[in-house]
């Protein structure tokens, strides 16, 4: 009995003394040096694994290439010239079909409790890097599935003849032809380098799969813990043969939710922001920095064209010109992008300013459909991505304006979305009927553009959603590839898009930038041009007052001890 | 107390029975094949899949299949996820501990302010501060929590900057898992973060715990109030006023405890109501729980974590409600009488 | 002929009608009654009176904030959100979804509980037992969990969040029925007509129903804040109402993205919520109140 008069007396009391000693701990001095030594990077989603090589989702890429990895050469500066990485240098032959790189010898992989290294990187790891994409009976192809849809995309195994070792630190690409993409494609973010020393080790434990999900690489940062859906976190890797990274630990904080990324952002939880949302709010408020980059990407609206009605291109063209793409843009982008004619984007050398473009006509839309057999219209899906990205930030509100517009050509439009990863796969399974998507280039040659989005050997594995598969348009890309004549491959380029206008596999919307906010206090360059997003050379700045604050921290520390 | 604890038993096996066959059920009733949904082994081979139909014997009828499904759910077999092909059970083991710490504490600050709310208005009955309690009661009842927790992370962290809004801890703070009740783990580990550590795991905690104890504490109020109306009504208490003992004495020694004997009894109830509300919480909160985790397999459509998900969750329910019903009997005789299981 | 009442009858009410009187008495209570009247009248004429279109938005008047705001625009009363459309409008239609379907959940569950509760109530035995450990299952799930789970069986969608919510709540109505029968069973006014011969379904019908439909209503209205509350969570979850329909709770999960630039498009819904959740309760609350002074006078 006294015991719960006890209780009720003193509970107030508790609990106020409860308070104040969390309060008084908020500015903790350890707390503090531990908050100035790391960065808290609000991503948008979870990897699907930890090897790009396999993926070519920007969560993964932006989680994994310039964080836990290098490639052999880099591009570098407004410019983007190819520069070197883990190659120093490099020769081509005149004919193209020869390049010999010539790599470092004081590169270190990282070391983790399940991976002690034993030698610094030699070409044996390059060799196992790309004869992993290339050799179909190498012992590493199949793991996590055998697919590398980028390299397939663009038929880098048929490409590539073979690679050899010349010696310790030299290694030769022999080429079947001439490709004039061919260095652009091994600076993308897909091109890592593994470890063949921990491959073999692998291989003596018989635990293959791990290669892709417990990553030993070269880069700036090591994964020390993931948790799916949750958060990954990265040590620094001390011995980086650039120096280590300023911030000892970065940490993604991985927020789906678009809404909650910005309430972490507003509440200091996070320090770096990927695709934020409500940009005047981030540029009303002081403490924060609202930073864009151009991206060269597409945002587009594609039709799965191996499915009815979709394989008619009456239907894709008078649903295209149902679609009001002026207005998605001014509302789903803010005006802050730039309407798309076709695939390329206006920085892109290969641009045509004289491209056909689709425009918005509900009339002609109408009439179409129903010479093509539909005067009463029909019921289609449209997907929506769940995530945003430069060329699509809210693919879901893009959807419901469709919805609307195609209700006026008396078409009925069901939205689905799903989880992205879950998203992606069923889209590779073609259970769509149409989608929202983009397309975010890895390197400036505009083949990137037009091979991984649209050739035929893109659509049976790789990258093209829309299935679409013309021989004219493939062997018009070909012919560009063989030549290294700038206008000769402009033209044939030109002549590309003429005919994505004419067939509409997929409706192009708008070139965007990609943006990203900041605390103030975060500096060094994040954003990259290519691909994804690079930590090294991030630093946090400490605020003088909070040096003060330390001190007074380090008594109440005492006392509470 | 025998006989109690063996009713109470056999109807704690019979409902969890009843459960399980409800998940099991579920395998049928969700959309693609059994075996996969029980299994979730989504991308199989014929062998594999061969093999699965034989490990569940799905080719015998279907109470040996039922029984196939149960031995492999007392194995601590769930199957695999169908989105991230992991292992359910280690998923709900890293999980649940999340949601058992932030009800528990949602549970403990609804007790704790609703239960004396309900006893001052039941001892001011009728007069304006009962009906000022029961106004509030009634406001807090009716709004939605999705909405309060969303308008508590305006004010609080946003507006005010004072807790913070997502998560069960700072993700600086690197903190082994070891039993997945964050407080423990902390004061386990030999971080040298540790007591900061502490410190933040309770500021991320009572925001979401505050509006989930909401709902029920104004539950807590009624039931308080009620039964405290009931006890000083009772012959008991006039007796006690007779002897001339003082109010404070009459309520604080007599009255409270009574009470309360009454309201555990509805303890087991609330829980199972505080959990469904820390499920929606959990999502607004980005609280690492098994809600949050169960919300988003609907999304993925990932049947075979749903499945077990609700057994799991209904499982912890009704294990709380059985806790607290002994609690119930081993406070109160009268209630270990025959009346229960009818 | 005159039918002038020359005697000092003894006008004896229906219980329904002694409630009603109890009812009206509280002022708090009819207050809440005329909320839930006015939010019946917007729901079934909702779809005729919106000012403007719910689903098709005016993309030259996108997050216009509501029209007491310097920026408003009288014309927008509520101001529209990301697609131009008029909030007012959405949250009118809205009334018919998420308050009008509670109303269907209601009904649904109220006259299967009450059917099976009734004749559960004359079962005995194993039978009855066996019924009573189930519905103790059943009960002890919370509702949204099992709605939930409902849902994701049948695909997320406005019909199968009705049916799911009206499925979670049929054994509360026969649980409540079963109890409330039973006890009327042991009256001795039921002994009285049994006695004159009434077969069991003839007891039910005229004698038991008459005096357990407040209990029943009282527990419909604690039922229908409950099923607002369901649908709107189902919405918000994204499992409920789908893209574009306005149900509160899928408008306020749709707001969530501009919270910060349009929190009109979040704090409207939620408040659209809470009132239609607290005219319900008022209105339980009067009825509960007008009951117990019933039952003391």
């Amino acid at each position: 009995m006294a015991e719960f008069t006890m209780n009720y007396n003193y509970l107030p009391s508790l609990a106020i003394a409860t308070f104040v000693y969390l309060l008084s701990g908020c500015n903790e001095s350890n707390k503090l040096s531990l908050n100035e030594r790391s960065i808290i990077y609000c991503s948008e989603g979870s990897p699907e694994t930890f090897n790009p090589q396999l993926s070519i989702s920007g969560t993964t890429t932006d989680a994994t290439s310039k964080q836990i990895y290098n490639s052999l050469i880099v591009y570098q500066g407004k410019n983007n010239i190819l520069a070197p990485s883990l190659a120093k240098s490099w020769h081509v032959t005149r004919d193209g079909k020869k390049i010999t790189f010539y790599l470092r010898q004081d590169v270190r992989f990282h070391q983790m409790p399940y991976f002690t290294p034993t030698r610094l990187f030699n070409a044996d790891d390059v060799l196992f890097s790309f004869n992993r994409i290339i050799d179909k009976n190498h012992s590493f192809h199949q793991v996590s599935g055998g697919q590398y849809p980028f390299f397939d995309s663009v038929k880098f195994s048929e490409l590539v003849d073979k690679v050899e070792k010349i010696n310790d630190f030299t290694i030769r690409f022999t080429l079947k032809r001439n490709d004039s993409s061919f260095l652009a494609n091994l600076a993308t973010d897909y091109a890592v380098i593994l470890s063949q020393e921990y491959g073999q080790k692998l291989i003596a434990n018989n635990a293959k799969h791990d290669i892709d999900l417990f990553p030993i690489g070269t880069g700036p940062f090591k994964v020390k813990d993931y948790r799916v859906g949750s958060l990954i976190r990265f040590y620094r890797h001390d011995d980086y043969w650039q120096g280590k990274a300023k911030i000892e630990q970065l940490v993604y904080n991985i927020s789906p939710s678009k809404t909650s990324r910005l309430t972490k952002l507003l509440a200091k939880e996070c320090d770096v922001s990927s695709y934020p949302i409500a940009h005047k709010k981030i540029i009303e408020r002081s403490d924060l920095i609202l930073e864009s980059i151009t991206s060269l990407n597409v945002g587009y609206f594609g039709f799965n064209t191996k499915k009815a009605p979709f394989n008619n291109k009456q239907v894709r063209q008078a649903i295209s010109m149902g679609i009001n793409k002026q207005a998605l843009i001014e509302t789903v982008y803010q005006g802050k992008s730039v309407r798309a004619k076709s695939i390329l984007p206006k920085i892109s050398w290969a641009y045509n300013d004289k491209t056909p473009e689709l425009t918005y006509d509900p009339v002609r839309a109408k009439t179409l459909l129903a010479t093509a057999g539909y005067p009463h219209g029909f019921t289609m899906d449209i997907w929506a991505m769940p995530v945003p990205r430069a060329y699509n930030p809210n693919a879901v509100t893009m959807a419901k304006l469709i919805q609307a517009d195609l209700k006026k050509i008396g078409v009925t439009v069901k939205i689905i979305s799903y989880e992205w990863s879950t998203f992606l796969r069923r889209l590779s399974q073609g259970e769509h009927q149409t989608f929202l998507l983009g397309w975010t280039a890895d390197h400036p040659d505009p083949d990137n553009f037009f091979t991984p989005m649209l050739s035929c050997s893109s659509s049976e594995k790789g990258s093209n959603r829309t299935f679409w598969c013309n021989k004219e348009f493939d062997q018009l890309l070909n012919k560009a590839l063989k030549t290294t004549n700038m206008s000769k491959r402009k033209n044939y380029y030109a002549q590309a898009m003429k005919i994505i206008y004419e067939e509409v596999p997929l409706l192009p919307i708008a070139h965007s930038r990609r943006f990203q906010a900041r605390g103030i206090d975060i500096e060094g360059d994040i954003l990259e041009h290519f691909g994804g997003i690079n930590f090294y050379h991030v630093t946090k700045k400490i605020a003088i007052n909070d040096i003060k604050v330390t001190g007074q921290a380090e008594n109440i520390n005492k006392v509470n001890n | 107390m025998l006989t109690f604890t063996l009713r109470r038993l056999s109807l704690f096996i019979f409902t969890l029975l009843v459960l399980t066959l409800l998940s099991f059920s579920l395998g049928f009733l969700f959309p693609g094949d059994t075996v996969i949904n029980h299994s979730g082994q989504i991308n199989t081979t014929a062998a594999e899949l061969a093999h699965l139909n034989k490990v569940y014997h799905m080719d015998e009828n279907i109470f040996s299949q039922y029984g196939a499904y149960l031995s492999h759910i007392f194995n601590g077999n769930f199957g695999q996820s169908m989105a991230s092909q992991s292992p359910i059970s280690h998923e709900i083991i890293t999980l649940l501990p999340a949601t058992i710490e932030l009800s528990l504490v949602a549970l403990l600050i609804a007790m704790s302010v609703g239960i004396p709310l309900g006893f001052i208005a039941a001892i001011n009955h009728n007069k304006a501060s009962d009906n000022v309690i029961l106004s509030l009661a009634m406001l807090g009842y009716s709004i939605p929590v999705f909405w309060l927790g969303l308008l508590a992370i305006l004010f609080f962290s946003i507006g005010l900057g004072w807790l913070p809004s997502a998560g069960q801890i700072s993700l600086l703070f690197e903190i082994e898992f070891v039993t997945g009740i964050q407080f423990i783990d902390i004061l386990l580990s030999d971080s040298p973060y540790k007591w900061q550590a502490f410190r933040d795991a309770s500021t991320h905690i009572i925001l979401p715990a505050c509006v989930i104890a909401v709902a029920p504490a104004t539950i807590f109020i009624r039931l308080s109030r009620t039964a405290m109306i009931e006890v000083l009504a009772a012959s008991y208490i006039r007796a006690a006023r007779a002897k001339g003992l003082s109010f404070s004495q009459i309520i604080f020694r007599h009255a409270i405890r009574n009470a309360l004997i009454k309201i555990i009894r509805h303890v087991g109830l609330q829980f199972a109501n505080l959990v469904t509300i820390a499920m929606v919480t959990e999502v607004i909160f980005s609280w690492p729980g098994i809600g949050r985790w169960l919300i988003e397999s609907i999304y993925h459509r990932d049947y075979t974590a749903i499945q077990s998900g609700l057994l799991v969750l209904s499982c912890f329910i009704i294990s709380m409600h059985l806790f607290i019903h002994f609690i119930y009997a081993a406070l109160n005789p009268l209630a270990r009488g025959n009346k229960y299981g009818s | 002929m005159a039918r002038d009442k020359i005697y000092l009858e003894e006008v004896f009410p229906s219980p329904f009608m002694q409630l009603w009187s109890g009812f009206r008495k509280t002022p708090v209570a009819m207050l809440g009654f005329y909320c839930f009247m006015f939010l019946v009248v917007l729901a079934i004429f909702s779809p005729i009176i919106v000012p403007y279109n719910p689903i098709d938005g005016n993309l030259d008047m996108i997050l216009l904030p509501p029209s007491w705001h310097e920026d408003g625009d009288v014309s927008y009363l509520l101001g529209t959100d990301e697609l131009g459309r008029d909030m007012l409008s959405r949250l009118m239609y809205g009334t018919s979804l998420t308050f009008g379907l509670s109303f269907v959940v209601v009904i649904v569950s109220l006259v299967i509980g009450v059917v099976i509760g009734s004749l559960s109530a004359l079962t005995k035995g194993i039978k009855s037992s066996f019924l009573n450990h189930c519905l103790d299952v059943i009960l002890s799930i919370p509702s949204l969990l099992l709605a939930i789970i409902i849902v994701a069986i049948l695909g997320p969608g406005i019909s199968n969040t009705v049916l799911a919510v009206a499925i979670v709540f049929i054994p509360q109505f026969i649980h409540i029925t079963r109890y409330a029968v039973k006890e009327e069973f042991r009256k001795d006014y039921v002994l009285a007509s049994r006695l004159d011969g009434a077969s069991n379904f003839r007891i039910l019908y005229y004698s038991i129903f008459p005096n357990i439909v407040e209990r029943l209503m009282s527990q419909a209205t604690l039922v229908q804040s409950a099923a607002i509350l369901d649908i709107a969570t189902l919405g918000f979850l994204g499992l409920g109402a789908q893209i574009p329909l306005p149900e509160w709770g899928a408008i306020l999960a749709n707001g969530l993205e501009r919270f910060y630039i349009a929190p009109w498009t979040v704090y409207l819904p939620g408040l659209a919520i809470l009132f239609a959740v607290v005219a319900t309760n008022l209105v339980g609350e009067g009825i509960r109140h007008a009951l117990k002074l019933r039952k003391e006078s």
